[in-house]
Parts: C-alpha cells; sequence; structure tokens
C-alpha cells in the first residue's frame, strides 16, 4: 500500500471532522493502561491455551505437545480487545476532558470474567455459540452503552428534574418483578417480558441512586436540621425520616417478596452510606444499622429462606454436601488455590462436566479466580475495585453541585458495595447471597446496569465547566413546560 | 462538616442555601482524610470517611481470602469433601468382574462427559454384583470390594490428593469371582416372575456357583448418569423390594428344610440314632402329638399307615411329629449349639454383608433360649421363631453334602491388577458333624427324593441320571401362601454341587422350589459337562 491513500484518508476524516466540529483529544494515560490490559488478558489468555493442551494430552495419554503457545478462543478475546480500543477511539475522537482510569479498569475487570467465562464449559449457559460468545455479545454491547453514555451525556437536567419519576419508574419495575417475576432457584429474580428478560434489581440499583441523588441534594438542609430528640439521637423533623423507612420497608419486601437478599442489601447499604454522604451525620448510620439488625432479625425468625442462608453461614460445615454444598465447595476451591493459584483452566475440577460449585459463573466467579490465580490475583481483583471506587469519589469530591457529587459517589459505590457483597459472601465472611460481582460474572442484565454506571461516571468527570441547571424554585417545571410548548 | 463542628463544640444552626459553602470544611479533619476531601461542596469529608469505611472493608476481604487460601488451605484440599478428591475417585476405571470362566460380567462405558459408569452383562447378576453408581453409592460385590475395584488402596486423604497428579494414579483390581453366569441366569430365570432365591455352591470349596434374587433389575440402568435417578426412585418405591438381595439379607421360615439341621444336632449329640423310632408316632398321626398341651400335626398319616418311622424314613415322609420330639429329646442346648457351628447366630463370613439366621428369639429360660418346650418342639421341624437366610440354608446342604466340613463360602478367585493377581483358595470353618452322620443324613436326604415315599413330597428335584439329595420345605405362615424351600446336593456319590431354593408364598415345597431345584441341576450338568 502506498502512503498516499493513505494521506488521503487521513485529510479526509480530517475534513469530516472539522466539518461536524470534532476536535479529538489525545488521551495517553488511557491507552497507556489499555495496553498493559491487552498484554495482561494476552498472557491470561495463552496460560490457559496452555494448560487446556496439556490437560487433554494427559487425558489421552499423549505427549505434551512441543508448540503449546496458544490461544484459547482467540476470536473472542481478539473481538473484546477491539472494542475496548475503539471505545478509547470514540471517547478520543469526543474530545471531552473525562476520566481516563475507568475504562482501562473495567476493561480488565470485564477481560478476566470473559476469560472465566472461555475457560469455564461452555454449555453452563448462553444462547448463542456458548457462555463466553454470549457473554462476548454482552460486553461489546455494555462498551456500546459506555461509549454513548461517555460522549452523549452533557446535561443532567433529565436526571435531578424527574427523580419522582425515576422513583416511579423504579417502583413500577420492582411491582412488575413481584407480580410477573419467575421463581429461579426459589428467588424471584427475573422478569421476562416478550423475548427479554432480566434482573430488575440490576436497573434498580441505577434507578435508586438518580433518585436518591435528587432528593437527598434537595432536602438536605432539611435532614441536617435536629427539630427531633430520640434518646440520644437528634433527628431531623419526622416527615423528613420518611424516605428512610420507605427505604428499609422497600429493602424488607424485596426480601420477602423476591427473596433477593443481595440486592436488598445492596439497596440499604448504598442508601445509609449516601444519607451519610449528604448529611455527614452518623446517627442516622447507627439508626439504619439498628433497623437494619431489627428487620434481619425478624426476617430470621420469620422467614425459613432466610434462616436458612444464616444457619448455612454460621457453619455449613454442618450439612457439606446439602445445604452447605455450595459455600463449602467455594472455600475449598480458595484452599485449592493458595497463594499464587493453580493457574488459569488449571483448578475447578470437573465433576460429571460441570465445575464443583453450582451457580459458578453467575454467584462464585470469585472463588473460582481465587482458585486459579490465587490470593495474588483477588487482591489484584478486589484492588481494581477500590480503584473504581476511588476514581468514582473522586469524580464526587470533584462535582460542581451536591447532585452530582451524590450521584457520583452513588454510582461508585453501588459497585463497590455490590463486589464487596458477593466477595465475603464467597469468603464467608457474611451470608451468602445471588448477587453478581460486577463486570466478571456472567450475565446481561448486571453488566449492562453496570455499564450505565461507568458510562455515566465517566460523562460526570468531564472537567470543562459547564454552567449548572439554576437552582430549582417552585413552579418552575411549570415554566419550562410553558416555554417548551411556546 | 459537621464532624468538625463537633469537634468544635457547635452544631450547624440550620439550614445552608444549596451550592453555598459551609463554613470551616476548607480545613481537613485530620491526616486521614484524602486531599480532596472537603474541597468544593460539604460532602467531601464524608466522602473521605466513606472510602475509608470501604477501604476497610475491602482490608477484611484480602484477610478472609488469606485465611481460607494460606491458614485453612492445606486442612480443606486434604479433607475427603474436597472437589479435586471428589473427581479423582469419579474417573477410576473399576476393574472389571468376570465370572470363573472369563466371560465378563462387568465393565465400563464413558458417559458424554467422559467420566466411567458401570456395564452390566445381565440383569440376573443384580443380586449378587449390586450396582456401582456415583449418585447412590455401592452395593453387592461392587460394595464389597469397592477399595479393590476402584484402586483406591489408601484410606489417606494425603495420599489420595495427591496421586492425582501422578501419571496414572490408581490401581484398579480386576476381579475373578467363583460365579458361573450361565447358572446364574438359569436360576433366575427358573425363579421366574415369584420372589425368591437360589443358591448353588461347591461345597467341597465354598465357591458360590450361583446367587440369585428376584426380582431382579437392570444394574446397568442405575449405573447410567442418564437413567440413574430415575431408576433408582423406582426401585426404592417397588413393593416387590428388588433392591433387597434375598440370597443373604432375606430372612424367612425354613420349614422341614431346617429338619437337616435339626438331624446334625441330633445325631451329632447322641440324643437320636438312625434307629430311633417313637412308638406313639403312628397313632399321633391321626389327632397330633401332645406336648405340654400343645398339638403337633401332621399331614402324612395316609401313606405310612401304622408304620413306626426310624430316622431315615422320618426324613423321607418329613415327619413333624418324629422331628418334635426328636427336638425334646436333644434340648435346646445341642439345637442351638449345632446351629451355631453351621452359621447361625451371626453374620456369615461372606464377602457380603449377610442377615443373621436365628432357631429362636433367645431370651427364655430353656437351654438355647427357647421359651418352653412347644418352642423348641416346633423349632426342630423349622417353625416356631426359626428364621434362616437361603445362604445358611444352603451351606448345610454343603456341609452335609461334604462329610459334615462346612467351607467358608466365598465369591472372588483372583484379584489382578498391576501389582499382580491375589488368589483366594477355599478355607474350611469347621467340623460340624463327624463324617459318619453326615453320611447318614446324606442317605436320608436321597431317600427323600428318590424313595418310593419321598418321591411324592419332592419328586420335581430328581434328574434323570444324576442322584440328587435334598430336603423340601412347606413353610406355613401366619397368613398367605407357606414359603417353598428345597435344599440338597449332587451327585450323590461325589457331592460337587449344593443348592438352596426358596420361593416367596408360592405354596408346597413339591409344588415350586423342588421342580427349580431339578432344572437348576441338570443346567449344572450342562456347565459341568459342556
Amino acid at each position: 500500500m502506498t502512503a498516499a491513500p493513505v494521506t488521503a484518508g487521513l485529510r479526509a476524516v480530517g475534513r469530516e471532522a472539522r466539518r461536524l466540529r470534532i476536535t479529538p483529544r489525545f488521551r495517553g494515560r488511557e491507552l497507556t493502561l489499555l495496553v498493559i490490559v491487552a498484554i495482561a488478558l494476552i498472557v491470561g489468555d495463552l496460560s490457559l491455551g496452555a494448560t487446556r493442551l496439556l490437560k487433554e494430552a494427559q487425558l489421552a495419554g499423549d505427549q505434551p505437545p512441543p508448540d503449546l503457545a496458544v490461544l484459547a478462543a482467540p476470536a473472542i478475546l481478539v473481538i473484546y480487545l477491539i472494542g475496548l480500543f475503539a471505545v478509547h477511539g470514540a471517547l478520543v475522537l469526543a474530545g471531552r476532558r473525562t476520566d481516563q482510569i475507568l475504562l482501562p479498569t473495567v476493561g480488565l475487570l470485564g477481560g478476566i470474567g470473559l476469560l472465566l467465562m472461555i475457560r469455564l464449559p461452555q454449555d453452563l449457559a448462553g444462547r448463542l455459540g456458548g457462555l463466553a460468545q454470549t457473554q462476548l455479545l454482552w460486553l461489546v454491547i455494555g462498551l456500546t452503552i459506555v461509549v454513548l453514555l461517555a460522549i452523549a451525556v452533557r446535561n443532567d437536567v433529565w436526571l435531578r428534574r424527574y427523580k419522582y419519576t425515576w422513583a416511579a419508574v423504579g417502583v413500577g419495575l420492582l411491582l412488575l418483578t413481584f407480580v410477573f417475576g419467575r421463581d429461579i432457584n426459589g428467588a424471584r429474580l427475573s422478569l421476562t417480558i416478550g423475548p427479554f428478560s432480566g434482573q430488575p434489581s440490576e436497573l434498580l440499583k441505577v434507578i435508586l441512586v438518580v433518585f436518591l441523588a435528587g432528593y437527598l441534594s434537595e432536602n438536605r438542609p432539611l435532614l441536617q436540621e435536629e427539630s427531633t430528640r430520640l434518646g440520644p439521637f437528634r433527628l431531623p423533623p419526622l416527615p423528613y425520616l420518611a424516605p428512610m423507612v420507605a427505604m428499609w420497608a422497600i429493602a424488607l419486601g424485596i426480601v420477602i417478596v423476591q427473596r433477593d437478599l443481595g440486592a436488598a442489601l445492596l439497596f440499604f447499604a448504598v442508601f445509609l452510606l449516601l444519607l451519610y454522604v449528604s448529611t455527614a451525620r452518623f446517627s442516622f448510620v447507627v439508626l439504619g444499622l439498628a433497623a437494619f439488625v431489627v428487620g434481619a432479625g425478624l426476617l430470621y425468625f420469620v422467614f425459613d429462606h432466610v434462616r436458612t442462608r444464616i444457619d448455612i453461614w454460621v457453619d455449613p460445615f454442618a450439612d457439606p454436601t446439602g445445604a452447605g454444598f455450595q459455600v463449602v465447595q467455594a472455600l475449598h476451591a480458595f484452599a485449592r488455590g493458595g497463594l499464587i493459584g493453580t493457574g488459569l483452566g488449571a483448578g475447578l475440577p470437573s465433576i460429571a462436566g460441570r465445575p464443583p460449585i453450582p451457580a459458578l459463573h453467575t454467584d462464585f466467579p470469585f472463588a473460582a479466580l481465587g482458585e486459579e490465580l490465587g490470593l495474588v490475583g483477588i487482591l489484584a481483583v478486589l484492588g481494581l475495585y477500590l480503584v473504581l471506587v476511588e476514581r468514582g469519589l473522586r469524580i464526587a469530591s470533584a462535582a460542581q453541585d451536591e447532585f452530582r457529587a451524590i450521584l457520583a459517589a452513588g454510582l461508585s459505590l453501588v459497585i463497590g458495595v455490590q463486589a464487596f457483597i458477593i466477595a465475603a459472601g464467597n469468603l464467608k465472611l457474611i451470608p451468602l447471597t445471588g448477587i453478581t460481582l460486577p463486570f466478571v460474572s456472567y450475565g446481561g442484565s448486571s453488566l449492562l446496569a453496570n455499564s450505565v454506571i461507568v458510562g455515566m461516571l465517566i460523562a460526570l468527570s468531564e472537567r470543562t465547566r459547564e454552567p449548572l441547571p439554576p437552582p430549582r424554585r417552585p413552579g418552575r417545571i411549570r415554566r419550562l413546560l410553558d416555554r417548551g410548548a411556546a | 462538616m459537621t464532624g468538625h463542628e463537633r469537634a468544635g463544640g457547635t452544631r450547624p444552626s440550620g439550614r445552608w442555601p444549596i451550592g453555598q459553602r459551609e463554613p470551616g470544611h476548607a480545613h481537613p479533619v485530620s491526616g486521614s482524610a484524602p486531599s480532596w476531601a472537603g474541597r468544593r461542596i460539604g460532602i467531601g469529608a464524608a466522602l473521605g470517611r466513606v472510602a475509608l469505611a470501604l477501604a476497610f472493608a475491602f482490608g477484611s476481604l484480602a484477610l478472609g481470602a488469606g485465611y481460607w487460601q494460606v491458614i485453612e488451605s492445606d486442612n480443606l484440599s486434604n479433607s475427603g469433601d474436597d472437589a479435586a478428591v471428589i473427581a479423582a475417585s469419579r474417573n477410576v476405571l473399576r476393574g472389571e468382574i468376570f465370572d470363573r470362566d472369563g466371560v465378563r460380567l462387568a465393565w465400563n462405558k464413558l458417559d458424554k462427559n467422559d467420566e466411567p459408569y458401570r456395564v452390566y452383562a445381565s440383569d440376573a447378576l443384580s443380586g449378587v454384583l449390586g450396582y456401582s453408581t456415583r449418585q447412590f453409592g455401592t452395593s453387592g460385590l461392587e460394595n464389597a470390594w469397592n477399595a479393590q475395584l476402584s484402586g483406591v488402596v489408601s484410606a489417606d486423604p494425603l495420599r489420595e490428593l495427591t496421586r492425582k497428579f501422578q501419571a496414572d494414579p490408581s490401581d484398579p483390581e480386576a476381579l475373578r469371582t467363583t460365579l458361573v453366569l450361565q447358572l446364574q441366569e438359569a436360576a433366575v430365570q427358573a425363579l421366574g416372575r415369584t420372589r425368591g432365591a437360589v443358591v448353588m455352591l461347591d461345597p467341597r470349596t465354598g465357591e458360590v456357583l450361583a446367587l440369585a434374587s428376584t426380582p431382579d433389575y437392570d444394574a446397568s440402568a442405575v449405573s447410567n448418569p442418564d437413567t440413574s435417578a430415575k431408576t433408582f426412585d423406582q426401585l426404592r418405591r417397588d413393593n416387590r423390594a428388588p433392591l433387597l438381595p434375598r440370597a443373604t439379607q432375606g430372612l424367612y421360615v425354613p420349614g422341614s428344610s431346617f429338619k437337616i439341621v435339626t438331624s446334625m444336632a441330633a445325631l451329632g449329640s447322641g440324643a437320636i440314632s438312625p434307629a430311633t423310632t417313637y412308638a406313639d408316632q403312628p397313632r399321633s398321626e391321626k389327632n397330633g402329638w401332645l406336648i405340654d398341651g400343645y398339638r403337633v400335626r401332621d399331614a402324612h398319616h395316609l401313606f405310612t399307615g401304622n408304620t413306626v418311622l426310624d430316622y431315615r424314613q422320618a426324613i423321607e415322609v418329613s415327619c413333624n411329629i418324629y422331628f418334635a420330639q426328636t427336638g425334646v429329646r436333644t434340648g435346646g442346648e445341642a439345637l442351638a449349639g449345632y446351629a451355631g457351628r453351621l452359621g447361625f447366630g451371626a453374620a456369615l463370613p461372606f464377602d457380603l454383608p449377610t442377615e443373621v439366621s436365628q432357631v429362636t428369639n433367645g431370651g427364655g429360660p430353656l437351654p438355647g433360649g427357647f421359651a418352653d418346650r412347644v418352642e423348641l418342639a416346633n423349632a426342630a421341624y423349622g417353625q416356631a421363631e426359626v428364621l434362616v437366610t437361603p445362604l445358611q440354608m444352603a451351606l448345610a446342604a454343603a456341609t452335609i453334602a461334604n462329610d459334615g466340613t462346612l467351607m467358608r463360602p466365598h465369591l472372588v478367585l483372583e484379584a489382578t491388577g498391576k501389582a499382580g493377581t491375589t488368589t483366594i483358595g477355599p478355607s474350611a470353618i469347621g467340623q460340624v458333624v463327624a463324617p459318619g452322620i453326615a453320611h447318614e443324613i446324606a442317605a436320608a436326604m436321597r431317600l427323600a427324593v428318590n424313595g418310593d415315599w419321598g418321591r411324592f413330597f419332592t419328586a420335581g428335584a430328581a434328574v434323570r441320571g444324576l442322584v440328587v439329595a435334598g430336603k423340601s420345605g412347606t413353610a406355613e405362615l401366619g397368613s398367605g401362601q407357606p414359603h417353598s424351600w428345597f435344599v440338597g446336593f449332587a451327585p450323590y456319590d461325589n457331592p460337587q454341587v449344593a443348592i438352596a431354593v426358596l420361593v416367596e408364598h408360592s405354596g408346597g415345597g413339591n409344588v415350586k422350589a423342588s421342580p427349580i431345584a431339578g432344572q437348576l441341576f441338570r443346567a449344572w450338568r450342562t456347565w459341568t459337562n459342556g
């Protein structure tokens, strides 16, 4: 190929960019990190490929093949990496001064999850060619969402103005699940409408944060007031405690009706954290925790499935082949991994062609990583989540007003708290709840919701000053609507 | 933020207009707050504390992971629950099982996950080989020889774990059994749709040639992972109890077949001699023999009339009154003692687990644990509280056939692994009665099959060209049809096969069990000659 057409092509692109008023902005840090991520994932895939060849040779009783440098499922990995760099390219073209750390961090987490899905038996789940292909499809859709939100969202009026609409959407979603949800493994997590099915609680967590950001930023001064006394606590006027009570009730409702302990725990924890962030009042946290203890105690004595979960948590080894099977096998997986792990593909002994832990690809990827990457590997994974949360909180602290601050904090805390809940459940630090490990677990709903979060965080991180919407006064919406009509 | 204000002794006094800075938050609370805390709006310090809390939470995750992956790592990985240990045991190709002539009885196939499962040559083997499944464990010979068949010699979990790293971790052994597949199949076929059991063994060595139990079942379907759960569930619900190995674990009233045991005790202890007769016996045939207010009745007076029966004749016509009186004369101690030498009162020394046969429930005031003389009299002809396994009755017949010496019954001739072949030879348990007494009982049993009177009772067992000796039994039960029994051996002059046939609830011994025995003696002759 000669240089002439290339230069001509570049010129054409430049002309087109000027016409669209695109001013590309080089994102050096993001590019460097993405290259490191790509190298890490390729090395991981090579290790997986070599392990596979060795295992096959051992099964067949053959000598190990001389050339072990083979990628496992190269097409899937290459498509994913192209996707990551395409997102980077789009962000460069968009020219916004946004965060450069989030994309590589999420890209590595998603890539580790993808390697795990390539490594697991492909018939575990997935409608496409199997587990890995389906996960890849969702990852690509997720990356698209990230890039669309990161580029397109420049205005947050549609979020902050309509917080009660969002709340209504959330409650409606919840009610739909209550009524039409399908029971899977005793939990009503999944909603099917036509050909689409998904877990509404994943979307709900985003909506919850949007609503809380709107509500808390608006009512922050009132919540900080201390006109009511309850024992040693000074509380704001009682009516303003209503959302807190409502949250508590919704969390309880989710546990009772949906049997989704994980989502309830996540929602309640994020709510308490945001309440604290917006009011800085520790007494709220104490009250919230007290309400949590009371609620948990009630649930323990009234509902069998809650009691079972707690009992398994207290002593999974009491029934290692029955009720405690999953938890015990997860602990065994961590133990087999040890300090440096067995290596990708070399752990998780296959029993009847299945990994030893049921629901491994959704609920126990952390245990699987613990076995194959070892303590070193999961410390790295935990570190990635901390980086994510740190970026989110940094974006929050740099935000121009409380709404954006609470929104950014809430979005990043959702991911951090969710990762903690499932990792701690895997490690038997808290009772196990069926919730996904963000970006790593298999599943469309989870990946899409978390992509929305990342996309919004990147959009919120823009450092160019944009005028804030004017302070809200009564009748403002009315006037807006009038103006729109005129 | 409120945090500092409290530290400074004041509280926020009211509401801040949105967007306006709170006083005092320009200075971070302490060194622990990150530099970006509290910069622009009043939530910076709180964000810092939340970040700190989350960092602590993730720190606890790291500690938890360290606990399981470093401190508890060895403990967990070495336990039998560990998936690696389970997977290793599942991938072992169990040793194959052969009959004594080298016919393959059990082997392995691979399922779609390349994990092996068991296949059996015939349903007829289910009562002796049992099954080997992943989900429901093992039974029968598969269970008894599990360690050798699976090559799991070590009970030490640590060695179990390291074995999976070896190129060829296990040494499963193949078994050559004492069984004869064609006899096993003939036995199940002869039993047909009835519930029952057949035991055939070589009285000289204790080698079991056939150990059949009906109804049989498809053990391959139980072992195949695709059909395992459904099949096993059906078998468990089946009220005909196909999973019960009747030959070794079914307990039955023996009826008259037990008279050969009473004979060993009576003749062996010297309580009677072959010439012993009871003068009142012919008279008692009509109205029964009265003992302590109980009448022992009989059913053969039409044939024998006023004949005073001696021992051989009493066996030939299966005289209950003769044996009731003999039992009382022998006494409970000798009866229980001789039965004990045959294996009664304890599990039999056999490859498979066996139920314990008994002559009485025990605990009674009479010697041997009998409650009274009525129980003793009834037990002597196999009623009262006498309960036996078919294997136990086959051993009684084998003892008589083998000049009074009881050989230990066994199922495996050779176990062959990489390390070599282990051979299991015959071994004697002990002399139960003197050879002369065994010969006397054998002669009586020959009459029972071939004598002019005996033919009427046990005719079906006779085989042209083969002298069969035996004793039938009709075990009267409280309700329902009696159990039908035949125990015996052949050839009379040179015994090479002993047999016990039981057919549940099928009527008199001559109706069902004796013809089956005859059929199986013919099958045995075909096999030995072939």
